[in-house]
């Protein structure tokens, strides 16, 4: 490989930072440590061939499968652009397209035909393209300004079609004006503008302005190049408009999501709420999964209780014993359903699942006129069909006391001093009795109580909600309507939790 | 490591074909990852369902640089003394019998009880010494003269506590061992690192390691990857076979049929002297690629949608 041994020139490097800001606005997390194990690996790798280079930087930026299919997609964006091709304006490639096109459906075995067609195309073009540069060279013989425009490296790289040339430049004005910084699609015109300037363009539009008034014979083939490269120009601020933007509108989107009240939230962004909560619940149980050791009589450490004998002439003095993995706190959860916070009921049932998802001890409970568990509901049907299960199974009017009976009855036993009670719900009981006895008896046999109610503060306590009354028995109630604050509840719960 | 010790992993290529000299076919994306690994001496974290190859990758490595395999199989409780050295208690024990014995010797004549343990200082701390040190197979792989595949299978079932004591021996490659010092492997060994997924990898240990994902393979690599393990079997049928295979890996499966098990069926079509697939020799054979009853019948059941495709293709 020739090129592993030349270092990486500095606008590779460039470009490699920029490929991995790009990673990181799609949400995969590259630290800077990482970032230098790519430029590594670029560097063993060369950057002759592009499948390796994708693969090799795959391993060391990529961690995940899901982090490595966002990886390919964003290769692909960014390093299979086709280079930008200056040999003609959009209307010639479209002319020459349609009469391949012709060629072909005319003629379905014409293979030889087509490739003597397109032969003879290339020959006509090659000699009016021959004609032309002779016409601006005689035309630039008495016209200074113009023979100093020709000089340009960018009109010899236009003139000559050196493709190669003519992509650095790109490239380089790009990382001149800090094209990176694309957002809306309404900074295209002034990007593309700002562009044109850094290649120089100004030059050859102000002498195509001049020529234009003189009537020149040149003006023809001058403005043909300078089309040429505004369209060029134009088509690369598009496609970094669309690789930057794209990942910064997802996470826009998040943020705005997490901040809008559950009920407000519209059918066909609820998958991506969907994934939301499923992250965050993953987030807050990994975060809070580090299990604890404790002692525990039982088993004895040879090892260690041999060594610190041997400090006294082999008699063991001190035993010590095998440290064992204590069982996490019990969690369970009620959730209402009934009509009133249907709305919520759906994002509640949803966190639930995802919550019994990933943490090992989560019983779950639903409920509106009577109560039941849903664990096993969760347990065994995808996301979807558990939660219209327990709508269609528990659904229907609120009567908090003869759900609370039921709850009673079904986990009452099971409540101890380790385990966190949640209820999900509005305690709009319609003026039934609240059972506030049965509550009570929760609240003195558990850790913790935790009432997260989508109302807000000030509507508790209003017309039929008991909120105020149940508020006696609770350790501890929030207002709870989005997912910034279920996430911040849910976090604050976990760590009193420990 | 050094590229010049092993002309085995000098390019892509030579690792490609040195692979499949040993019976392993492996897609560019591995070659590369382990040809990374060994060029930037970094560890490679591989992961990837069950039976696709994770493990057979770090033995053949090592078959193929002709330097020993060292395993070390997680699981939940594995500790230091267990994955990192131990002190071997009884000589220690047997060591402090003899001292005892020899101490009215050795400070036979000495006046005082400062001038005694002034003597018993010149000898040399040999308690806590190498010679009493259990290296266990992490350490093990550090003291290997010629370098060796360090084989940390299934990382995801140990202790977050486990992953931080890698962190110190997978970017530095050495040991601290508080009674000694630190440990320096002479020659850093090529370490590999599986994972099932059965939970996440902690960041930090993540970000020191290459990441390897192995997917199922393609129904071609697949084919050759038959064709090097049980050579003997017809053309027509391998292809029918991992064709089938492949079909119920898209069925919604407890667990889907990996790499080995198309190996095993191969062979055991291959015994029962099977010509053609049809739906008696996939009913008797079944239980040979699909390991849980529940996933047979599912098969069984859509055994009519999968079969005629293949068995006239």
């Amino acid at each position: 490989m020739p090129m592993a041994d030349v270092a990486p020139s500095q606008a590779m490097q460039r470009h490699l930072v920029n490929f991995i800001s790009l990673l990181r606005s799609h949400d995969v997390r590259v630290s800077p440590a990482e970032t230098l194990d790519a430029m590594d690996v670029a560097a063993t790798l060369g950057y002759a061939r592009r499948e390796r280079l994708r693969d090799g930087l795959a391993a060391a930026l990529a961690k995940t499968p899901a982090e490595e299919a966002v990886f390919h997609h964003c290769f692909a964006r960014f390093f299979d652009r086709s280079l930008a091709d200056f040999a003609r304006t959009r209307e010639e490639r479209s002319a020459e397209g349609d009469a391949e096109g012709d060629a072909v459906g005319t003629d379905a075995v014409g293979t030889y035909a087509v490739s003597t067609d397109a032969a003879s195309t290339d020959a006509a073009t090659e000699n009016h393209r021959a004609s032309v540069e002779q016409l601006l060279d005689e035309a630039s013989r008495d016209d200074a300004a113009l023979a100093e425009l020709l000089a340009t490296p960018l009109l010899q790289q236009l003139r000559n079609n050196d493709s190669t040339a003519l992509n650095l430049a790109l490239a380089e004005a790009a990382a001149s004006i800090d094209l990176s910084q694309i957002r809306m699609f309404t900074q295209k015109g002034q990007f593309t503008r700002r562009m044109l300037d850094a290649m120089g363009e100004e030059q050859l539009r102000r002498t195509l302005a001049r020529l234009e008034q003189q009537g020149s014979p040149a003006l023809e083939p001058l403005r043909r190049y300078r089309d040429i490269l505004r369209e060029q120009v134009r088509d690369y601020v598009e496609q970094h408009y669309l690789l930057q933007a794209e990942g910064q509108n997802a996470r826009f989107m998040d943020d705005l999501l997490s901040r809008t009240r559950l009920s407000h939230l519209e059918q066909r962004y609820l998958h991506r709420v969907h994934e939301l909560v499923r992250q965050m619940a993953r987030k807050l149980a990994e975060r809070h999964a580090r299990k604890r050791r404790v002692y525990r009589r039982g088993k004895l450490d040879m090892g260690r209780t041999l060594r610190r004998g041997i400090a006294n002439d082999g008699i063991l003095f001190h035993t010590h014993w095998k440290r064992v993995q204590k069982t996490k706190p019990q969690l369970l959860a009620i959730c209402d359903v009934s009509g009133s916070v249907a709305a919520y009921a759906k994002f509640l049932l949803l966190f639930l699942y995802s919550l019994q998802d990933v943490l090992p001890k989560v019983r779950s409970f639903a409920f509106s006129s009577h109560l039941g568990e849903v664990s096993d509901l969760f347990a065994q049907y995808p996301v979807d069909k558990a939660i219209e299960l327990v709508n269609w199974r528990y659904g229907g009017a609120t009567d908090y006391g003869r759900s609370l009976q039921d709850f009673a009855r079904l986990a009452l036993e099971d409540i101890n001093s380790s385990t966190t009670v949640i209820v999900l719900g509005d305690a709009r009981n319609n003026n039934g009795d609240p059972q506030l006895e049965i509550m009570r008896s929760i609240y003195q046999r558990s850790r913790r109580v935790i009432w997260l109610n989508p109302e807000s503060r000030r509507a508790w306590g209003t017309g039929d909600s008991e909120m105020l009354r149940y508020l006696s028995t609770c350790h501890f109630a929030a207002e709870c309507n989005n997912l910034t604050q279920l996430e911040r509840i849910v976090d604050q719960l976990l760590k009193l939790n420990r | 490591m050094h590229t010049q010790d092993f002309p085995q992993l000098a390019s892509i290529e030579a690792i490609e074909q040195g692979f499949e000299s040993y019976g392993y076919i492996c897609s560019p994306k591995i070659a590369t990852a382990v040809y990374l690994a060994f060029q930037l001496r970094k560890p490679i974290l591989v992961e990837g369902p069950p039976g696709v190859g994770k493990t057979e990758l770090a033995k053949t490595t090592a078959l193929l640089l002709d330097v020993p395999l060292i395993r070390l199989q997680c699981y939940e409780g594995l500790d230091e003394a267990k994955a990192l050295y131990e002190w071997k208690y009884g000589k220690q024990l047997l060591y402090t019998q003899i001292l005892k014995e020899k101490l009215g010797d050795l400070l036979k004549g000495a006046q005082g009880l400062a001038e005694s343990v002034d003597r018993l200082h010149q000898f040399g701390d040999t308690f806590y010494s190498e010679e009493f040190l259990e290296p266990r197979p992490l350490l093990k792989a550090m003291q290997q003269e010629r370098g060796a595949i360090l084989l940390i299978d299934e990382v995801d079932k140990s202790d977050y506590e486990f992953e931080s004591l890698l962190l110190e021996i997978l970017s530095d490659y050495q040991v601290s061992i508080p009674e000694i010092g630190t440990v320096q492997a002479q020659v850093s060994p090529m370490v590999f690192l599986t994972s099932n997924n059965t939970r996440d990898i902690s960041d930090a240990l993540k970000r020191r390691c290459l990441h390897l994902y192995i997917p199922f393979p393609s129904v071609e690599l697949e084919e050759r990857i038959v064709l090097s393990r049980v050579p003997d079997i017809d053309q027509q049928l391998r292809h029918q076979l991992v064709e089938f295979v492949h079909s119920l890996r898209d069925l919604d499966l407890k667990k889907s049929p990996a790499i080995s098990e198309t190996i095993d069926w191969a062979r055991s079509l291959l015994l029962l002297h099977a010509r053609e697939l049809d739906a008696q020799v996939i009913h008797s054979t079944l239980n040979v690629l699909l390991k849980f009853e529940d996933d047979i019948n599912t098969a069984e059941s859509a055994l009519r949608d999968l079969l005629p495709r293949h068995a006239h293709g």
